[in-house]
């Protein structure tokens, strides 16, 4: 740990059976592998950031992320990714995940991809820049890691072109 | 969502995960974390809620600045202001993985 705040309950809002369950799949010890690292190399206020997040948003009238294959085969997840400009609204969005209530997020988008708030700080000087260009992919990936391949890898081709150096990710 | 920050710092981008459920560490490796107890749907605030908003990336951001070794987490003191009940997170109908499993749920909580 890094500080001496209180520490966080993961599984505080879900009910406790379905807690349990999820925890079966943690090992109780610790990550034994190699962690990979890149240390920020220069100060928040001249750094370019990108958002990502497994939500499952995608821009009106592109492909929505495919929710009725999972209903026939629950332990599928949809292994695409969508691009989300900046300065998309919540008009200019659908949220399709059948793990959360997406409702909250077309109300207003910065609750799980905060925008509006990194386009602020980029006018403020707090950061150097946001680029033009985020992400969603959809955060149910049960059944292998295709998603990294399909989606993170494109993504990160996209965030190379636009000289991005630091992501902010909220999952889903 | 660990293996994206991971695959991303891979390839050269430092990377902060905003989450709950900051124990998956342990399975995954995850480069740096920032553990909220927040719902999930809205691990940055409250709609509407702007100032909370930019105090939660506020803190996201130092900590990516500050961190210094792999598997880094932060814990942020911030508290959700209803309870569990209150905060209708779930979606309208029950997940197809949670529906496929539901005899193992019931096992896990006997436990």
């Amino acid at each position: 740990m890094d500080n001496s705040e209180p520490i966080v309950d993961g599984f505080y809002f879900l009910p406790p059976g379905l807690a349990a369950w999820i925890q079966t799949f943690i090992p109780e010890h610790d990550f034994e592998g190699t962690i990979p690292w890149k240390p920020l190399e220069k100060p928040i206020s001249e750094t370019t950031f990108a958002l990502v997040t497994s939500a499952g948003i995608s821009c009106t009238g592109d492909t929505p992320f495919d929710m009725e294959r999972e209903k026939s085969e629950p332990s599928w997840g949809d292994p695409t990714y969508r691009k989300i400009p900046r300065g998309v609204g919540e008009t200019g969005i659908r949220v399709d995940h059948l793990h959360i209530n997406t409702s909250y997020i077309l109300q207003d988008i910065n609750v799980i991809l905060p925008i509006d708030r990194f386009a602020e700080f980029e006018e403020e000087g707090v950061i150097g820049r946001l680029a033009d260009t985020h992400y969603s992919f959809y955060g149910f990936q049960w059944n292998g890691n295709g998603f990294l391949d399909q989606a993170v890898a494109p993504m990160a081709e996209q965030m190379a072109a636009e000289q991005v150096e630091a992501v902010f990710l909220t999952p889903a | 969502m660990g293996l994206a920050a991971r695959f991303l710092e891979e390839k050269g981008f430092s990377t902060a995960v905003l989450t709950p459920t900051w124990e998956f560490h342990r399975a995954v490796g995850i480069p740096r974390q920032v553990a909220i107890q927040y719902p999930y749907g809205r691990l940055v605030g409250q709609v509407g809620d702007t100032k909370g908003q930019r105090g939660i990336v506020k803190e996201a951001l130092a900590f990516l600045q500050a961190s210094e070794t792999p598997g880094a987490v932060r814990h942020l003191p911030n508290r959700w202001p209803e309870p569990p009940k209150e905060t209708h997170w779930h979606p309208p109908e029950m997940s197809p993985i949670i529906a496929a499993n539901l005899e193992a749920i019931k096992k896990a909580r006997r436990r």
